[in-house]
């Protein structure tokens, strides 16, 4: 007979060991209903296809019978401002109800930035340093992870990978100024 | 060489202590990816991409095709112990997977869903070595105004099978397509939009947009969830089924391998539509139609089959045609590129060592699989017992590393980072990534294509509907047409959400 065994939480707490937490709150719930996040979207979608057209149009079109290098893109872009333009007018006039869409749930924001953040280090203090304070941040932000644990955990995560992908694979990474 | 010479020589190839090496690396990450859920075959192949470069190119891409249908096994693990589809395809099998485990019958739910796979994987890579030679050498016959007849028919058919909204997929193959335009122009060599950047010369990076669109924006939808995991352990000595359950499976496991075998020819989410087609039919033609959503092995064995039957068609049309029908067949495509193989009608006969290595190993593949898959699956069970949060950490940390290796740029950061908030806002609104993707991939060699064939027809566009492309188009079309005619038949979008819902 298979037994129920091991009951574990999204966030990897063993449930007998710990009750379930509550779900983290979203800094801005409810901040933007379903009907106006999608006209929102779909108006983004027509400004890029606008943006598009016009630096298409600034390349050569060819003919119709000989299309040079802005034709492709220049037909494409239009045809995305068309459809977006359908999308945001099928939303306006759709009868459905406008449900509030969370877009501002904390750990998301915060692996978010985290992310962001990357490109920026990834080449100026090195690879592994960034990605090692990467971790760290996350550790301590989304995993709950006291600083003193997430700190000698992110270097030796960094010391492995260094092993894995530098050593082993071959990858060459920036070191910044080290 | 005859076929059957060209097929010893591939298993000379995937037998090598090399070759059986990465297909078992292959299999075990396919198998692990499939069971985490956020992780699936595209994001697991694009992880270890960079693994592959220092590698023979036919050893990289066996070990790229583990992960792909490796991933499609280890998906039923979670379904059926967990009630969390570990990949997308495994979504039915959860209904009565999971029941069939609380009623204490997880082992031979796991037993049938393993057995069911490798048929369906078998069998798939059986077409596989059949249909794409054949076909391969028809397409060569055939120039490029077909090439863009076929291209803009996969587009027209990932736009209609869609599960969401149709204009919204439509939308998002265009969006692919003009980010596709990015970089310099294949014909004359003009930038378009690069903005003087040397980086976005060659396009985007297809790992960066896939990690960014897939990977990361599921790893942000899936911050938000704090659902409780119960997972059931089975013992190894359950695994073996009652006579009853083969009896009840045999045909179903027949059914899925067909099913899965035609849907996999179809663009976009084949291998997950042939699950639901699977399972509505296998409903349909039960005596006992009442048992289906209580545990009934046929719902479990029809579907897992299905799935592992797509793998091996998704592969005739990227390998015979250098078309991709599905994101993970797209990302091998970009693979093998990297690696300076083209795939499309003269793989098999510049680098057939390729092809036939790949099909060769697809058969020990299935069966590392099904040997891997029921002594650990314990192991991988407790795989969701990582708190999902340091899994986080670890896989931001490796996709990071990974996009970064294919060019060693920052820009690609850039556009994983960017193209994974994206993708996350515009999921949250109800578009899809698959076909944003695949047109990506396609847009190049659409619009080199369609100009080509201008080009040579003196700028007549009647070429397109020229005799080849006519009956090309004509019984792809009908073929499409036939099949969609019994998804409808057997009522599988009504399934998609219904027995969604109840997943």
């Amino acid at each position: 007979m298979a037994d129920p065994a091991s009951v574990t939480d999204r966030t990897g707490a063993p449930q007998d060991a710990v009750a379930p937490e509550p779900a983290p709150r979203p800094l801005l719930p409810g901040v933007i209903g379903s009907r106006s996040a999608g006209l929102l979207a779909a108006a983004t979608l027509v400004l890029i296809g606008g943006f598009f057209a016009w630096q298409a149009a600034l390349l050569d079109l060819g003919q119709i019978g000989l299309p040079g290098p802005g034709f492709f893109p220049l037909a494409l872009a239009v045809l995305l401002v068309v459809f977006a333009a359908v999308i945001a007018i099928e939303g306006w006039l759709s009868s459905s109800k406008d449900e509030p869409l969370e877009f501002g749930h904390v750990q998301v924001l915060i692996s978010f930035a985290a992310l962001l953040v990357v490109p920026f280090l990834f080449e100026l203090v090195g690879a592994y340093i960034t990605l090692g304070l990467m971790s760290a941040v996350l550790l301590v932000f989304i995993a709950r992870v006291s600083v003193l644990l997430a700190i000698p955990c992110s270097a030796i995560g960094m010391a492995a990978c260094w092993y894995l992908f530098g050593e082993l694979l071959g990858v060459r990474l920036p070191m910044g100024p080290f | 060489m005859t076929g059957f010479e060209q097929l010893v020589r591939g298993f000379s190839v995937a037998l090598s202590w090399k070759g059986l090496l990465y297909c078992f690396i292959g299999c075990l990450w396919g198998t692990v990816v499939g069971v985490l859920p956020g992780l699936g075959p595209l994001a697991g192949m694009t992880l270890l991409l960079p693994l592959t470069f220092g590698l023979d190119p036919t050893i990289g891409i066996i070990m790229l095709t583990g992960i792909f249908y490796g991933a499609m096994y280890g998906g039923s693990t979670t379904s059926i112990l967990v009630r969390i589809p570990g990949e997308a395809a495994s979504v039915v099998t959860c209904i009565d997977g999971y029941e069939m485990a609380r009623q204490g019958r997880a082992g031979p739910a796991l037993m049938i869903s393993a057995v069911g796979s490798f048929i369906g994987g078998t069998v798939s890579v059986l077409g596989l070595m059949f249909i794409a030679p054949p076909l391969a050498k028809l397409m060569i016959a055939i120039g490029p105004s077909v090439e863009v007849v076929l291209m803009l028919l996969a587009l027209f058919v990932i736009s209609i099978v869609s599960a969401g909204s149709r204009i919204k997929t439509a939308t998002m193959v265009v969006l692919g397509l003009l980010l596709g335009t990015i970089g310099l122009d294949n014909l004359t060599g003009a930038p378009r939009f690069t903005f003087g950047s040397p980086e976005l010369s060659g396009g985007l990076s297809f790992a960066a947009l896939a990690i960014g669109l897939f990977g990361l924006s599921e790893i942000l939808l899936n911050l938000e969830k704090t659902e409780t995991i119960k997972a059931i352990q089975p013992k190894l000595r359950d695994l073996i089924p009652r006579w009853n359950d083969v009896r009840d499976s045999a045909p179903a496991i027949g059914r899925g391998s067909v099913i899965g075998f035609i849907f996999g020819i179809i663009p976009g989410v084949s291998h997950v539509v042939s699950t639901f087609v699977s399972y509505a039919v296998e409903k349909r033609l039960s005596k006992h139609p009442e048992q289906f959503g209580k545990g009934a092995i046929a719902g479990v064995a029809g579907p897992e089959t299905a799935n592992n039957a797509v793998t091996g068609t998704a592969m005739i049309p990227l390998l015979a045609l250098g078309i991709p029908s599905i994101p993970a067949t797209a990302l091998l495509l970009s693979a093998l590129t990297i690696h300076g193989v083209q795939p499309g009608p003269l793989l098999l006969t510049d680098r057939p060592d390729v092809f036939w290595g790949l099909v060769a190993s697809m058969y020990i593949g299935n069966v590392i699989l099904l040997t891997l898959n029921l002594p650990l699956v314990g192991i991988f069970v407790n795989l969701l017992r990582i708190p999902y949060q340091w899994l986080v950490v670890a896989i931001l940390v490796i996709s990071i590393i990974g996009v970064y290796s294919v060019n060693s740029s920052v820009i690609d950061i850039w556009i994983m980072v960017v193209s994974g908030g994206v993708g996350y806002l515009l999921r949250k609104l109800g578009y899809e990534m698959a076909p944003l993707l695949l047109a990506l991939v396609l847009g190049d060699r659409l619009e080199s294509s369609f100009r080509l064939a201008l080009t040579m027809s003196g700028g007549n566009y009647a070429t397109f509907l020229d005799s080849a492309s006519v009956v090309v188009l004509g019984s792809a079309l009908g073929l499409l047409l036939l099949i969609q005619g019994l998804a409808w038949m057997f009522g599988y979008r009504k399934s998609i959400t219904d027995e969604a819902e109840r997943a």
